[in-house]
């Protein structure tokens, strides 16, 4: 505990539509594997118009969302992202303040992953599996032999995501083991035990993200009734 | 050590030998797997609409009958995985060939189901033909062709 922490010792970091898409994300990845591996694929494009929808929810919700869910609150460039890394690896330089919500290396690894499942589900859309039989809503608009590459690369990208997640898990490894900062728990609860340099990030009311979430099933839903 | 070297050499052209007569094999069996997917597709797009293509969906039809019937003889003995090849025949289509060209027959017979229910041009039997078709593909993959549908 830090001497200017709050008495309380806790304060709120994520809001709740921030943390359930990252965990409707998970279990969607989750479902969007184990339907493609056991070829259930009526489910597996079910799962993947969701994790299409949650993924342009995030992407809105970092433009009106709360404080720490802001792209313009999080996501650095290069110097300040350099200047961030040099801090973690111990060069003591200028005392930048630290972040409440995403360091600017974690904002990088959040673009990156949303810019890749964006990538996923499209790719998805029009790719077709080898007996012509099963594909996306939109393969009628491609070739079979199209069809068959965005399959493939959908695979391909399928792949960077894993390698995407394993770079994640390991830097809440990291975290936990040399810096003794457990980053699960508050993506759970959205509370954080230390208040760094006492700031407070402001929220938005909850309706924001309903309407929002109404908008962007609305539009999903529009997209593939064009098929 | 003069032998050894004669039965490596040996060894090698056979190899060689038998590769380049292998591979035209195992290319023309894929070619003409990827008319049967360009085919089966075609009439998969055919089934979403209001009122099919009626001719697109008879000469699909008659194509994937055709290819069908051909079927038993794109595969060779020999011409599986692990000759040098690549291909994702598996081994399992010559050590189990009573259930693999039960397989063949099976979409054979799915196709012919299918050009008849093109004939009557009824699209409520045509959707059902086509998923029966489907199922055929999908069964044999699943059983005789290594990796997942989507690979
Ligand atoms: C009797 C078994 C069997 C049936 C039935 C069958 N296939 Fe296949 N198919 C295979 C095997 C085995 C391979 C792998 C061939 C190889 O890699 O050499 C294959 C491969 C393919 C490929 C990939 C070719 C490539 O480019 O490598 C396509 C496309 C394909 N099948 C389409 C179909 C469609 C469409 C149907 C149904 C209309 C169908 N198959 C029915 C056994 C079958």
């Amino acid at each position: 505990m830090t001497a200017e922490a709050p008495t309380n010792g806790r304060v709120r970091v994520w809001d709740f539509p921030t943390r359930l898409s990252h965990w409707t994300l998970v279990s969607l990845f989750g479902v969007c594997w184990w339907t493609a591996k056991s070829d259930h694929m009526r489910w597996h494009r079910i799962a993947g118009y969701g994790v299409l929808g949650v993924v342009l929810f995030r992407l809105a919700w970092g433009f009106c969302g709360g404080q720490t869910a802001r792209f313009g609150d999080f996501v650095r460039g290069p110097a300040a992202t350099c200047r961030y890394v040099r801090k973690l690896l111990g060069h003591r330089g200028e005392d930048a303040p630290a972040p409440i919500g995403h360091n600017p290396l974690g904002a990088l690894s959040i673009l990156v992953m949303l810019a890749l499942l964006l990538t996923q589900t499209t790719l998805g859309l029009f790719a077709v599996n080898v007996d012509g039989f099963a594909s996306g809503p939109f393969a009628r608009w491609v070739s079979f032999g199209t069809g068959r590459r965005f399959a493939h690369l959908h695979a391909a990208t399928f792949q960077l995501l894993l390698a995407m997640i394993g770079v994640h898990l390991a830097a809440i490894g990291f975290y936990r083991l040399a810096r003794n900062e457990s980053l699960v728990p508050p993506m759970i609860h959205g509370f954080k035990s230390r208040a760094p340099s006492g700031v407070v990030p402001y929220f938005v009311p909850w309706w924001r993200a309903l309407f929002l979430a109404t908008g962007i099933f609305l539009f999903v839903a529009l997209l593939l009734s064009m098929r | 050590m003069l032998l050894l070297g004669a039965v490596l050499a040996l060894g090698t052209v056979g190899i060689a030998w038998a590769t380049a007569g292998l591979a035209p094999i195992v290319h023309a069996r894929q070619s003409h797997f990827k008319a049967l997917g360009r085919a089966a597709k075609s009439l998969r797009d055919q089934i979403g609409r209001s009122e099919p293509d009626w001719s697109i969906v008879a000469s699909d039809a008659r194509e994937i009958e055709r290819l069908a019937a051909a079927l038993p003889s794109w595969f060779p003995e020999g011409s599986g995985r692990g000759h040098g090849v690549k291909t994702r025949a598996r081994a399992a289509i010559w050590a189990k060939p009573q259930e693999f060209g039960q397989a063949a027959r099976r979409l054979l017979n799915r196709a012919q189901d299918l050009t008849r229910a093109a004939a009557t041009r009824d699209p409520r039997a045509l959707a059902l033909r086509t998923r029966a078709l489907g199922q055929a593909c999908g069964s044999c993959h699943r059983r005789f062709r290594a990796r997942s549908s989507w690979w």
